[in-house]
């Protein structure tokens, strides 16, 4: 996503090109740009907690279980640190970050900083993640054919549609046409739940 | 020849009816996904993997010829006509292909794209015939030394020269790592990482993971960031779908050259086709610089021909490297190699030997893909470029309906689809963030590899690490591996200055305005 100057106020454009030397003027958030770093420090906490706690069969010769996914915890804990280090490095200048206008709609506040990326849709991220997570959830009482009708659906309004009828029933077709395509022609097994009482 | 009698095993039987029916179905079924704006031949893969285990290895494998090469043609076609490449390999094909389509010559340019990938993935294919026993006979000599020093030089290959920062690619590199050391320990038998559930003690299936990361994780980061941009209308091609004697003539140097690119590329594990691809267009415009007058820049049909070429080239040699050695070169033979392990196929030297007629088959259907391929994207690109009609949230939909489908399906685990969403959701944040997801995905195929053949080299030695660089070929991996390292290191300089000097005049520029 490239930026576009507006011909009003060419001023902000001057000054995002000159404090971001790199090409790329676009970079995600500083939020987004940690937050990969923190996900990846969780990890490597559950890899030493669990390195600590490995329980080593006897008489295991050197290099045991725990070498290679040492190096591995140690290797993510290294590159974390040098990216967290070189993410603050890169977004020092947030004073020049916040005399970029607000307002304009390439530009997002999110936690206090700028980011120069159209933001995130946050209801559109909820439909699509709370309807996969309702759909594993209730697979197996539903049966593939409703529940994977509910997952489109969810997903469909996820990506703007706001037909509700056409939605469930071109749903409906494609949960249908896939459970007699892979259940019954492929015989691979799909939960038959709820509608499926005489199979 | 021992070699050819060995391929008309294989064609005898690929043309079964059957499977010739296999091979049409996944051509039929990649290209209609690489044909999708944004999804490329990997993701193609990835949402066909599952679904392919209801069906018998040859009739699998085969149909997986078809979707991987049908991914490829069809992103090609969304390249040339949208100028939204759906894989970074479909990128240099953009810049040419699109001006040919601007300037009218939508369906000459889809002609010459397909043309370009059938020449170059079917010299590949002819190669790599001869040459996939002669490496599986050679690599037959490799010991964990060995492999290490390969999968070593696939890690750092594809994480650090093609990604835009090498410490994201690295620590994409080592997230995969990580997660693939999930589960019992095939060396000692401890379980590892698994806090005592009994879920964990197989690891994290990479299925899982692949669906998650390239499929799930895209439905989710396109619903709440892509559809913010203006959307791009496709070129609707019209004339005639065939070249001219003076287009082909025209174009003919450029396939061959493109071929030759993107040959070598196969064998070496540098992340796949992106590479020649940039690299056999490169090598177009320079030459074009020379000649009276350039045409590169209004829809010069070699620089849309050689890229093309490369890429097949390289992705149907990748292929001979991934049965000879095991070793996958790009994301999507690496989801490959986990197809074969599904079956309980390992690939790599003891293959010809133990599952003979099954890679012959596979190898004869790449051929047999090629041509299938050629028939349905000349004459009908236009017939695909309807797909688009599609509305975009059922498009999406229906991709999420599938990977719920292929990962319950394989598991018939509701657990299974919860560990789905959650690794789609750190894909999504990687996504957001931009890091790269090829190499997570290698990390996580070749990790087990590197790490048996590590502590076996060890443990044989006693623990002395000299032992890993000890022989002619591992020495060898490790000089390639160096040179590789100098040349990325050299590359990214000149061109972070070069970009540093164009932004600096853009900001002065945007001054003088």
């Amino acid at each position: 996503m490239t930026q576009n100057p507006t011909p009003t106020d060419p001023e902000a454009t001057v000054e995002t090109a000159a404090e971001d030397e790199a090409p790329r003027l676009s970079g995600p958030g500083v939020l987004a740009e940690l937050a990969m770093p923190a996900l990846l420090a969780a990890f490597t906490i559950y890899l030493v907690v669990g390195l600590a706690t490995m329980r080593i069969p006897e008489g295991t010769d050197f290099p045991g279980p725990r070498f290679v996914p040492g190096i591995i915890a140690a290797a993510i804990g290294i590159l974390v640190i040098a990216q967290v280090v070189l993410v603050l490095r890169r977004h020092t200048p947030l004073a020049a970050d916040r005399r970029i206008p607000a307002g304009r709609d390439d530009l997002e506040g999110i936690a206090g900083t700028v980011t120069r990326r159209a933001g995130l849709d946050w209801p559109s991220f909820a439909w699509a993640v709370g309807g996969f997570l309702v759909f594993s959830l209730l697979l197996e009482v539903l049966g593939w054919v409703l529940g994977a009708a509910l997952l489109f659906w969810c997903v469909a309004r996820a990506f703007g549609s706001r037909r509700v009828l056409l939605d469930v029933v071109a749903g409906l077709t494609l949960s249908s046409l896939a459970y007699i395509a892979f259940d019954m022609i492929l015989g691979l097994s799909l939960p038959s739940g709820i509608l499926g009482w005489g199979f | 020849m021992d070699v050819l009698s060995s391929l008309i095993g294989g064609f005898g039987d690929v043309l079964h009816p059957i499977n010739l029916l296999w091979v049409l179905i996944g051509c039929l079924l990649g290209t209609a996904v690489g044909v999708m704006p944004g999804l490329g031949s990997s993701m193609a893969v990835a949402l066909l993997l599952p679904v392919t285990f209801a069906l018998e290895p040859t009739a699998a494998f085969i149909m997986f010829a078809g979707i991987y090469f049908g991914g490829l043609f069809g992103d090609s076609t969304m390249a040339i006509l949208m100028n939204t490449p759906g894989q970074a390999s479909a990128i240099a094909s953009t810049f040419e292909g699109h001006a040919m389509a601007r300037a009218g010559r939508a369906p000459q340019a889809l002609a010459t794209a397909a043309i370009g990938a059938f020449v170059g993935g079917f010299v590949a294919s002819i190669i790599m015939v001869f040459l996939t026993p002669w490496l599986a006979a050679f690599s037959s000599s490799f010991g964990p030394a060995e492999y290490f020093a390969l999968a070593l030089f696939a890690f750092i290959s594809t994480s650090s020269m093609l990604a835009d920062s090498a410490i994201k690619g690295l620590l994409s590199l080592s997230l995969g790592l990580g997660i693939s050391v999930i589960g019992i320990d095939g060396v000692s038998g401890a379980p590892r990482f698994t806090m005592g559930s009994a879920l964990l003690f197989d690891g994290i299936s990479l299925v899982v993971v692949t669906v998650a990361m390239l499929a799930l994780a895209e439905v989710i980061y396109v619903a709440c960031r892509e559809r913010f941009d203006p959307t791009v209308r496709p070129i609707r091609p019209s004339g005639r779908p065939w070249l001219s004697r003076q287009e082909v003539k025209e174009a003919a140097p450029a396939w061959a050259r493109g071929t030759a690119i993107g040959l070598p590329f196969g064998v070496i594990p540098a992340g796949g086709s992106e590479l020649p691809t940039f690299l056999a267009f490169g090598l177009e415009k320079r030459l074009d610089g020379k000649r009276r007058p350039p045409r590169f820049g209004t829809g010069a049909i070699r620089g849309l021909a050689a890229p093309e070429a490369a890429g097949n080239a390289t992705t149907g040699m990748s292929m001979g490297a991934l049965l000879a050695l095991g070793l996958p070169v790009s994301a999507t033979a690496a989801i490959m190699l986990a197809a074969f392990r599904q079956y309980g196929i390992q690939p790599g030297p003891l293959m010809f030997e133990r599952s003979g007629d099954l890679a012959w088959t596979l190898i004869a259907s790449f051929f047999v893909a090629m041509i299938v391929l050629l028939v349905i994207n000349m004459p009908f690109a236009a017939l695909w470029a309807k797909l688009l009609l599609i509305p975009k949230p059922y498009l999406y939909a229906g991709i999420s309906v599938f990977c719920g489908l292929g990962i319950y399906a394989t598991s018939s685990s509701v657990a299974d689809l919860l560990i789905l969403l959650g690794i789609a959701l750190v894909g999504f944040v990687m996504r957001v963030a931009d890091y790269p997801l090829a190499p997570l995905i290698i990390g996580m195929v070749l990790g087990p590899l590197a790490e048996t053949s590590l502590r076996d080299a060890l443990m044989s030695a006693a623990g002395n690490p000299l032992t890993l660089v000890d022989g002619p070929i591992v020495t060898l991996i490790y000089l390639l591996m160096v040179a590789a390292i100098a040349f990325t290191i050299i590359t990214r300089v000149r061109d972070h200055r070069a970009a540093r000097h164009d932004a600096n005049r853009a900001a002065s520029d945007q001054i003088i305005l």
